[in-house]
Parts: C-alpha cells; sequence; structure tokens
C-alpha cells in the first residue's frame, strides 16, 4: 500500500505515542490485527470475542469506552474525566500509555487523554481488508477481466494536433453580425425534435468531442464506414459540426441528422416527443457500433472509440450480507449517472428550538444531496436478499455504489421521469434541484467512499487518484419544462464564462441566475483540466498564434 | 423508562466509586440484572442492532449534525490543539442526553421490552 498520503497530513505523533513507537515498533499493532473486524452496518472494531462482554480491570464495570491496552492487553474503561481507569492504568503500569479503543479501533493515548494517529496502525489493520485476502472477509469480483489500474494515466488520447484543424475554424466569417462565439447555431424544430435538438447542443460544445471533430478525426467525405454501409452516424455528426461552426448564425435544420437517426434506432423512429436522456444514450450507442470495432482495444479492456473515452467511467459496487459483514464488488462500466432526487434535509426537531430546519417538504433538494444518496449504503429489501459467498445462504444485504473512475465528460442525469409498470403511469417530478457551477467529485469516488467505509483512518486508498482531477465545470444543462407528454427541452450553454440559453432556433444571452433557476434535466460537467482553454473563442484569434488553444495534454505520469 | 431510571441510578453508583486495585473480590458477587440484561443483548447481537438503529434514528431527526455543530463550537472556543477526545465528551455529552427526542426513546424502550419478552432471563 502507498504511504504517500493525499490530502491528509498526518497529526505529528505525541511523545508517548513516539516512545511506543521507539520501543514496540509494529509488534502491538500486528498482534490485534486479527481482531479488527468491520460489521455488516460498515462498523469497524475491535471485537476480541463475540460472546463475552469487556470488563474494566479496575473497576469491573462494563459501560462506557473501553481501551485495551497495546502491551499487556488489558482493557479500562473511561465513562469522565474523573473516572478515566485508561489513565489509571498507564499510571499503575509505567509504559502502557497506547491503547486501541474498542468500538472504533482507533489509536488512543492514556496520559494525553487524546486520540492519536499513526499511519502504520491504519495500514496495519486495514490491509487484509483492502487486499481481499481470503478469510478476511472481503472478495473483490472483477467484471469482465478489467484489470484494476494502480495509476489512471490523463491520457486523453484525442489527437489536438493544429495541422488537421478544419479550415473553416479559421476564417472569421464576414456574414456573422453578432459577437455570438464561434459554435453557437439554432436548430430548427423538425416536429417535436426539441429533445433532440438540446441534446445535439450539448454534444457540440463538450470540449473534448468538439475537439475531435474539429480536428478532422472523422471526416464524412473520406469515411470508409460510410461508403460500405452507407450509413454512419459519426459522418452525420461530422456534418453538423462543420455546419454549426461554419460562421453562417442561421438556424440549421438537422433533418438529415434526424433521419439517419431513425434509420439507425427504428423502434424510436417517430414524430412523437422522445426523452433526451434515451436520445443521448442512443446517439453514444450508435457512435460505439459504428467506430468501437476499428479501434484497437487496449489491454485493458476499454473501447477506444470516441464516445466511451469522453463519456465512460466506471461505477463499483459493493454489497455486504448483513450476517456475517462479506463483501463483494463488481464494476460495471457506465456512460452517465442516474440519479434519484433526494428529498432534502431531514425533518425539524422541536425540542431544539434554536436550530432552525426548513421542512423537508419545502426544502430544495441539491446535487450534492442526490449524489450523497447516490453512493448512500442501501438496504436491500427482504425481498431482494442475496446469496452470500461466505455463509452459503441467503441473507439480506446492504448495497452502496461509488465511482471507481471519472469521465472526461459526466453527464449526471436526474431522474424526472418516474414510470410505474403497476399503475401504468408515468409522472414527472418537478421538484427544483440546485446545483453547482463547480462539481468536485472526490466525496463520490470509491476511494473516499471505502475509505469512509474503514472508519477514521490515515493513509492512502490502493493506488490514490490524487492525480486524477475530480474537479469539474459545467457546461451544458438541458432543462425541462411543462408536463411529461407535452414538455420542452431547453439547453444552455456556458461559453467563456457566458451563459447562452438555446431554445430550438434562437440562441439568446442569459445571466447565470437563469440557468441556476431552471429545471435541470441532464447536467454536462467537463474535467476542470479540459475546460480552461475550452472556452475560447475560435473566431477571434487566427489559430497560428493561438497555439495553446490546442494544446496536446501529456498523460501525466 | 423504569429500565432506565436503574441503569441510570447503578452507572452514578459506579462511577463515584474509586478504582479498587483488587479487582478480585468483586468477582464474587451476583451479576446484578442489568448485567445479565446486557449480556443478553450482546451475546444474541441485538445490541449491535439497537445501537444500529439508534444512529440511524438519530442522524434522521438532525441530532448527530446538532452535536457536531456543538463540537465544532467547543474546538474553535478553546481553541483547536487545546481539545482532546475525552474532553469533547465529557462536555457534549450532558447536551446530548438531553436532546434525544422521546420518540426515539419510546422506540428503543419498546424494542427492547420486546427483546426481553422474548427471551429467558
Amino acid at each position: 500500500m502507498s504511504s504517500r498520503n493525499s490530502g491528509y497530513t498526518t497529526p505529528k505523533p505525541c511523545k508517548h505515542l513516539a516512545n511506543y513507537k521507539l520501543k514496540h515498533g509494529l509488534q502491538g499493532y500486528n498482534l490485534i490485527q486479527d481482531f479488527f473486524k468491520i460489521n455488516p452496518y460498515g462498523r469497524t472494531m475491535i471485537d476480541k470475542s463475540k460472546t463475552e462482554m469487556p470488563r474494566c480491570s479496575f473497576c469491573l464495570g462494563y459501560q462506557g469506552r473501553f481501551y485495551m491496552c497495546l502491551i499487556c492487553s488489558s482493557m479500562s474503561c473511561c465513562s469522565s474525566p474523573e473516572s478515566n481507569h485508561a489513565l489509571f492504568h498507564s499510571q499503575s503500569c509505567v509504559g502502557h500509555e497506547i491503547a486501541v479503543e474498542m468500538e472504533r479501533a482507533e489509536l488512543y493515548c492514556c496520559v494525553c487523554c487524546d486520540q492519536v494517529y499513526d499511519p502504520d496502525f491504519d495500514n496495519s489493520m486495514t490491509c487484509k481488508h483492502l487486499m481481499g485476502l481470503p478469510g478476511s472477509g472481503n472478495g473483490v469480483v472483477l467484471g469482465g477481466g478489467l484489470r484494476l489500474s494502480k495509476r489512471k494515466r490523463l491520457d486523453f488520447g484525442v489527437d489536438l494536433d493544429l495541422k488537421r484543424t478544419k479550415r473553416l475554424v479559421l476564417s472569421r466569417d464576414q456574414r456573422s453580425k453578432s459577437c455570438f462565439p464561434l459554435g453557437l447555431r439554432g436548430f430548427n424544430n423538425l416536429g417535436n425534435t426539441c429533445f433532440m435538438n438540446s441534446v445535439l447542443q450539448a454534444l457540440l460544445h463538450a470540449p473534448p468531442l468538439r475537439n475531435y471533430f474539429l480536428s478532422d478525426r472523422h471526416n464524412h467525405e473520406s469515411c470508409r464506414i460510410r461508403s460500405t454501409e452507407r450509413l454512419c452516424l459519426p459522418c452525420d455528426i461530422d456534418i453538423i459540426f462543420s455546419a454549426v461552426f461554419s460562421g453562417d448564425r442561421t438556424p440549421y435544420s438537422p433533418a438529415a441528422f434526424l433521419c439517419s437517426w431513425w434509420q439507425h434506432s427504428e423502434d424510436l423512429a417517430s414524430y412523437e416527443q422522445q426523452d433526451a436522456h434515451e436520445f443521448f444514450i442512443s446517439v453514444l450507442d450508435r457512435i460505439h457500433q459504428k467506430l468501437g470495432k476499428a479501434n484497437v482495444v487496449k489491454e485493458n479492456g476499454d473501447c477506444q472509440c470516441i464516445a466511451h473515452r469522453v463519456y465512460s467511467g466506471l461505477l463499483r459496487s459493493d454489497v455486504t450480507c448483513t450476517s456475517c459483514g462479506f463483501t463483494s464488488t463488481t464494476y460495471d462500466p457506465c456512460m452517465d449517472i442516474s440519479l434519484d432526487l433526494n428529498m432534502g434535509p431531514c425533518l425539524p426537531s422541536d425540542y431544539m428550538s434554536k436550530s432552525n430546519k426548513p421542512n423537508a417538504s419545502t426544502a430544495d433538494s441539491t446535487l450534492a444531496g442526490c449524489l450523497d444518496l447516490f453512493t448512500r449504503p442501501e438496504k436491500l429489501g427482504s425481498d431482494q436478499k442475496l446469496y452470500c459467498q461466505n455463509c452459503q445462504e441467503k441473507h439480506a444485504a446492504v448495497k452502496q455504489m461509488s465511482i471507481k473512475n471519472l469521465p472526461l465528460v459526466l453527464c449526471l442525469h436526474i431522474k424526472r421521469f418516474e414510470h410505474s409498470p403497476v399503475r401504468k403511469m408515468s409522472r414527472k417530478i418537478d421538484r427544483y434541484l440546485q446545483f453547482p457551477f463547480s462539481l468536485d467529485m472526490k466525496p463520490y469516488l470509491s476511494s473516499s467512499v471505502v475509505k469512509k467505509r474503514l472508519g477514521n483512518r490515515i493513509f492512502s486508498f490502493e493506488g490514490d487518484e490524487s492525480d486524477i482531477s475530480a474537479e469539474f465545470e459545467v457546461f451544458a444543462v438541458v432543462t425541462h419544462s411543462g408536463m411529461l407528454e407535452s414538455g420542452h427541452y431547453v439547453t444552455y450553454l456556458r461559453l467563456r464564462n457566458q451563459w447562452y440559453k438555446c431554445d430550438d432556433a434562437w440562441i439568446t444571452e442569459v445571466d447565470e441566475g437563469v440557468v441556476r433557476a431552471s429545471q435541470c434535466y441532464l447536467i454536462y460537467y467537463v474535467q476542470k483540466v479540459l475546460n480552461n482553454k475550452g472556452g475560447e473563442d475560435l473566431s477571434c484569434h487566427p489559430m497560428s498564434t493561438r497555439a495553446d488553444a490546442f494544446v496536446p495534454i501529456a498523460g501525466c505520469c | 423508562m423504569k429500565i432506565v431510571c436503574i441503569v441510570e441510578r447503578q452507572r452514578r453508583a459506579s462511577i463515584k466509586r474509586p478504582p479498587t486495585p483488587d479487582a478480585e473480590d468483586e468477582t464474587d458477587r451476583e451479576p446484578t440484572i442489568q448485567e445479565i440484561i446486557n449480556i443478553k443483548l450482546i451475546e444474541s447481537g441485538e445490541k449491535e442492532r439497537l445501537k444500529e438503529l439508534l444512529r440511524e434514528r438519530l442522524i434522521e431527526c438532525g441530532w448527530r449534525d446538532e452535536m457536531k455543530a456543538l463540537c465544532r463550537a467547543h474546538a474553535r472556543k478553546k481553541g483547536r490543539n487545546n481539545v482532546t477526545v475525552d474532553d469533547l465528551v465529557h462536555v457534549i455529552t450532558p447536551k446530548g442526553r438531553a436532546s434525544v427526542p422521546d420518540s426515539v426513546k419510546a422506540e428503543l424502550l419498546q424494542r427492547i421490552r420486546s427483546f426481553l419478552s422474548s427471551t429467558a432471563l
């Protein structure tokens, strides 16, 4: 395990801990390693015997906090500063100053009467659980032969070579009267196609995707797929990029694209209103179908088509048996994350008159709340009992999701449409969701979530992804207004720190307040490192001097 | 409420008693009813479940957030480096105990009662 700490600065040990380490090293830690347990509810503790109650060697009391001396293993209780038997122990036995608290498996200095920290202690306690050694009660099942990369390189693989940039981006279009940045163009509504128009806007302005097509990586004129199979959705997308970035501001009709998409997805071909999220996923899917096979698949099994390179992430699912605590882990790739709306903070407590907590029904939901809900341990219902490998029987289980790998562009889908197959009804949840413009995804990463499950520790978690940026910036928000059957999608785009409303054919500048107040449905975030130059106005400066607009980003090791 | 009172009284008595190095004398006495109940709760795993239930309820109603805020305030007042775990526990415990919602107390008591009625003492 890496000894590098990320974001944690190890507190300086008190002199008693330092002395203990000098004299005893890791002896004491290793002796109690096997007693470190994680109970089914995710609590870490020292458990010597499941059946016996710990008793204080001084007063034989069985209540309060219990501390086990790391030198002589005697148990002492502490109920108050006047009745601190752990302190007495250190006074009566010289040198017996460091103990471990039974209920939380944390180090305690009996003389300082305070918790102390030692990365070696945390390593010693948790190493078996992280490695998934047999007998430690934790299995790690990797789905589909995926290798857990120890360190993920920031290798975007998207060629941002200047020379191949399309010519039409260079020239400043004389027809353009507006001062809007290049790449903003309205789409005509072809009959309930706002679902398509809104998602297209979000796709067109996803920095890595935009760079890919504008660097001529998929040229519709020289595409081989098109000449053999005649249908190639990436080509149609390339055509739209050319049209939108041409400088022509008149609204564009994506009829050819629509027709092509219909041919790709016959079941969705109609003039009915579709779901924007479904459309988004289907477009990515079609891109992958056309480009995925051609691309060389790397050893670790990841597809290298542009859709996956940009949007694909990896989710981790931990299922813990509530009977024995055995956890099984699986990994699943994802192109977006669908979030349930959380229902705001909890109910107020009337006796705490000083606190001003709002009522659950009136409080706003926040994106952080939804993400918390997503990564919260969820008790699986009694009708969903799962077979536990350890117990060899079916038991109730607890499931916890977390994000193992973040994509370059993160699409968060807010589940506003509820479909009930039982009642054969669908309804829309209009609840307002507050979302940030800058998003830090660190707390939802597997490294953070699993780390938390192991209690209050100081160490870094297997190849800690501190070199991975978890900071994101929003660049597009697809909003929905109206009712389920007859609503309207509108996209807000952020270019050069200015927000634009893309309502089918009409593009207008708006204040950020309007965006914040909108009813978000799909929120698109891009990794902050990619966004720095992404918002640059491509029309104002000739490419030759604006070299850094398309800087190839070196993989960082 | 009855059981809670008995346990409180017993605990208060044991706190005030000075520590005796000769603990061997104490092993001869009969275990009190509270100890027996505690043993039964632990052995059956019910204590762990009750603790988990209690944690859930206290988080739901905002009690834990309230305690966190109190701890932060105390740490800020005394200075970050002058606060110990013991100190915090000592200061927060009375406030914490006082602000547990009655509904939570009632629910847990009910659970303990039904456990006791289902187990042979």
